[in-house]
């Protein structure tokens, strides 16, 4: 009789924006880790959020003691003329014992390779390698182990792309859903001057403005109207793609609804898709977010492991405007 | 939520209400007074919590004017990386706030202990945020990344264990005490409405999520097909 | 400094195909430009459409002294996708020069003299001398590169750099389709909506203020691109090349006005007086160059070098 050998089972990626979600994460289950430095190297260059060296040792220390990795996400454009920071920054995590890095652009993965042939290197969504040649050529040229794929996929194209590449894949399943391919987006810096791949940061909020009118509340970025709330109404973060616009003299979310992907249930499809981790949005987000979400889906990887059915609890209270989809994976979202 | 020490306080949690504020009030605590012990807070903070000022060290000198809308008092946050300040202020004086934070004292106590997450606080319109959003931001990131628990904060440096010199400063330790009793009597009431709001708010949430769970299967298999 | 060439961009929008096969006519005949880029670029869908009239287009522009570029897809997903995107890189083997819109393409073309097309994000000397190893003799770069950027990228390499200084900036690409989405359809049954709005679908903000232009799965700026008075400072810069995005206006006296500028003989100010003429209500735009809001428009100041 043949056995065959029992899949790994899904690795359960977190997001940390502060040494204190970092814990809380590990606390929570989380297989690894991932986080930025505190600058322009990472896509989520937020005011008061990321780790500086120090705290990245601490919470690589704090992780390892507890059997979970450290990614560290350099995933924006190294600027022309100053690529120093990112340098700097992929060898301070090689030297502070991160487990990979995660990164977007060619001349700094090719950087990485030939300085640090030893680090675990994987490709970031930011890099919007959407197809199995895309894939291949990453792997091929700087030796990528994994790549996290556009949330612009559907389930069946993921699966046909996992028998067709030589790496892992890594998809989000919860969060804030990125409604255009991602690092091929400018429309934050077409507003603000500022933008993930440059500057990593969408819709900054040193632009946003809100600005009560009577009962309305309207959220600006920079000279744009992004949206207006009726008194009442659940406000958004005025993110460019998920605000109302008017088309055809009609005003609609055109792009996307205020709404956070959640994926809970397709658990146990993806991981026949031959996906390898699972990946949590929002180093933006609160520690008591994240203790929550990871809590939850630690309990869902858990249960599909055993093979048993999915459940789902208390997730909705943490997505945006109480909202979720499938996003992507569902091919009607297109 | 699952940290919090409750058993700390013990009998029926007052209810938080215009009358407990009215007994904050009545007994008279002029900003004189007052003063001394927001001193005695921020220090405490900021001696406890060092990463959240250095954590806003980028920002340039901002000034938070902080409205807790059932209080009488408005604050005004100067969080210096040396020299933080938590200053009441009167009730006709005026400041020019970087950022103007505005909310009933329970959802400003959520987001200080880091109960509110940095999307949540634009999705609730609980909150009113004013002035530079980068600052607010930044704030909020900061001071989530520091684990703040208020009362045990200042309780710290006000207990009989961890007399700080700074208490002289105040020159009155009966006030002292009953400013840590009325601490924690207010604390108890923030507590336990937001215990109760964290109950029903859960079930409602499975009952939600129940719905869904049920509906997804045949949303997808009407859609699935070729 | 080689002699300064202009390079008619792909036609992002979904044009009926007569239409388009005249509009290269035309190109062919009358426009004053050296390089031609011919191909779909946003949507798989579209492509079927203008295959019967490729090979006329293809000879007609080359019998006109016209480079012919073969444009490929910008966000590559579906096996059939990635076919199409195989089947337009083989024409390379034929000696015609090929520009990828998504890395794939650049990793068939390896070894090949290729463009890259500015939907790659080619953001400083490590992507370029990297791309360049791989065979790229050209790159377009990404429109919200500042010419700071532009500067630096000109000083490190010898590949041609193109610029692209007039249309609608392409900002986005997305799986969904927005222009579907807007008509209350499915992507799969879009009944080829998109072909109506010939320069894209205006989207205003709820203040009623022109924002963006939808194009299928592809997100415009409304306003238009328009860098006549930053020619000079990038010819400085060593960049020689510049791309015209075609919109649904007069593209023969479009380009004409940027020949005009390049050879001396119209400055900024008249430039900038007949485009307003040719591209009718849609604004101006020059910020990202200038390192700021990509929608600001400064009416003069080219880059005037690395600020200390």
């Amino acid at each position: 009789m043949t056995t065959t050998p029992a899949p790994e089972p899904l690795e359960l990626v977190c997001p940390a924006g502060t040494p204190a979600a970092l814990r809380a994460a590990v606390d929570a289950g989380a297989d690894s880790v991932y986080l930025g430095f505190r600058d322009e190297t990472n896509a989520r260059n937020f005011p008061g959020l990321n780790f500086n060296r120090r705290e990245l040792a601490d919470g690589i220390a704090y992780a390892h003691q507890r059997g979970a990795k450290v990614l560290v996400a350099i995933n924006t454009f190294p600027k022309a003329g100053n690529p120093g920071p990112w340098h700097r920054a992929v060898d301070d995590a090689a030297d502070l014992g991160a487990d990979a890095v995660i990164l977007a652009d060619i001349g700094l993965a090719d950087y990485a390779a030939r300085t640090h042939p030893d680090l675990r290197r994987h490709l970031s969504v930011q890099a919007s390698a959407s197809n199995a040649e895309a894939i291949r050529f990453y792997h091929s040229a700087f030796g990528i182990k994994r790549v996290v794929l556009p949330r612009v996929l559907t389930v069946a194209e993921i699966a046909s792309l996992n028998s067709r590449i030589p790496v892992e894949t890594e998809i989000f399943v919860f969060g804030g859903l990125c409604v255009m391919a991602e690092g091929r987006c400018a429309l934050s810096s077409y507003v603000t001057g500022l933008s993930p791949n440059k500057d990593g940061a969408c819709s900054p909020a040193s632009h946003v403005h809100y600005e009560e009118q009577g009962d309305t509340l309207v959220t600006r970025l920079g000279d744009v109207t992004v949206n207006r709330f009726a008194s009442g109404e659940p406000a958004g973060y005025p993110t460019l793609c998920k605000g109302r616009y008017v088309t055809a003299g009609r005003a609609s979310y055109l792009f996307e609804e205020p709404t956070s992907l959640s994926v809970v249930t397709m658990l146990p499809e993806l991981a026949r898709a031959g996906v390898r981790a699972l990946k949590i949005e929002g180093r933006q987000r609160g520690r008591a977010y994240v203790a929550a979400v990871v809590a939850a889906f630690r309990k869902a990887v858990d249960a599909v492991a055993r093979g048993e059915p999915v459940s789902v609890d208390g997730l909705a209270a943490l997505t945006e405007g109480g909202r979720e989809t499938a996003g992507a994976y569902e091919k009607t979202w297109r | 939520m699952g940290k919090r020490d409750t058993a700390r306080s013990s009998g029926p949690a007052p209810q938080l209400s215009p009358v407990l504020f009215a007994g904050f009030a009545l007994r008279p605590l002029p900003l004189a007074l007052l003063q001394p012990i927001l001193g005695v807070a921020v220090r405490a903070i900021h001696q406890r919590h060092p990463d959240i000022f250095e954590r806003l060290a980028d920002l340039d000198g901002p000034v938070y004017l902080v409205d807790p809308v059932d209080l009488p008092f408005r604050f005004e946050l100067v969080p210096d990386p040396d020299r933080p300040s938590l200053r009441a202020l009167a009730e006709d004086e005026d400041v020019m706030p970087t950022a103007t934070i505005r909310g009933s004292l329970l959802t400003l106590i959520d987001l200080l202990e880091g109960r509110i997450d940095g999307d949540a606080l634009f999705f609730s319109r609980d909150l009113v945020i004013e002035g530079d959003t980068e600052a607010v931001v930044a704030l909020r990131n900061a001071v989530d990344g520091a684990e703040v628990d208020v009362a045990a904060d200042v309780l710290a440096r006000l207990g009989p264990l961890a007399t700080p010199a700074g208490l002289a400063l105040a020159g009155a330790r009966a006030l002292f005490s009953r400013a840590a009793a009325d601490l924690e009597t207010l604390r108890s009431a923030v507590i336990a409405p937001a215990l109760r709001r964290t109950e029903s708010h859960e079930a409602a949430i499975r009952g939600l999520e129940e719905k869904l769970a049920s509906a997804r299967p045949t949303r997808r298999a009407r859609t699935g097909g070729p | 400094m080689s002699a300064p060439s202009l390079t008619l961009g792909p036609v992002l929008f979904n044009w009926p195909a007569a239409k388009l096969r005249d509009f290269y006519f035309r190109m062919a005949d009358e426009a004053p430009v050296d390089s031609v880029c011919v191909g779909e670029v946003v949507c798989s869908k579209r492509a079927p459409f203008f295959e019967p009239h490729l090979v006329e287009v293809i000879e007609r522009l080359q019998a006109a002294g016209k480079e012919v570029v073969l444009s490929t897809l910008a966000l590559i997903m579906s096996e059939r996708e990635a076919d199409q995107a195989r089947a337009v890189a083989a024409a390379a083997a034929d000696g015609l020069l090929v520009e990828a819109n998504d890395i794939s393409v650049a990793a068939l073309l390896a070894g090949r003299p290729h463009v890259v097309g500015p939907l790659i994000n080619v953001f400083n000397e490590g992507t370029l001398a990297y791309l360049a190893a791989n065979g790229a003799c050209r790159v377009c770069l990404p429109v919200e590169l500042p010419g700071e950027s532009i500067a630096a990228l000109a000083a490190a390499s010898d590949v041609d750099l193109e610029v692209l200084v007039f249309g609608r900036l392409p900002l986005a690409v997305s799986a969904r389709c927005y222009h579907a989405r807007s008509h209350g359809l499915a992507k799969d049954n879009c009944q080829y909506v998109c072909g109506e709005d010939a320069d894209g679908l205006p989207l205003e903000t709820l203040d009623g203020e022109p924002f963006l232009a939808v194009n299928g799965t592809q997100t415009l700026s409304y306003a238009c691109c328009n860098l006549t008075a930053e020619l000079a400072p990038l010819r400085e810069l060593g960049v020689s090349r510049f791309r015209l995005s075609p919109q649904d206006a007069d593209m023969v006296a479009v380009a004409r006005v940027f020949r005009d500028v390049l050879d001396g003989a119209a400055d900024a100010d008249e430039a900038d007086a007949r485009l307003e003429g040719l591209v009718g209500p849609m604004p101006f735009a020059n910020g990202f160059y200038h390192g700021t809001v990509g929608a600001s428009f400064t009416a003069d100041a080219g880059w005037q070098g690395p600020v200390e």
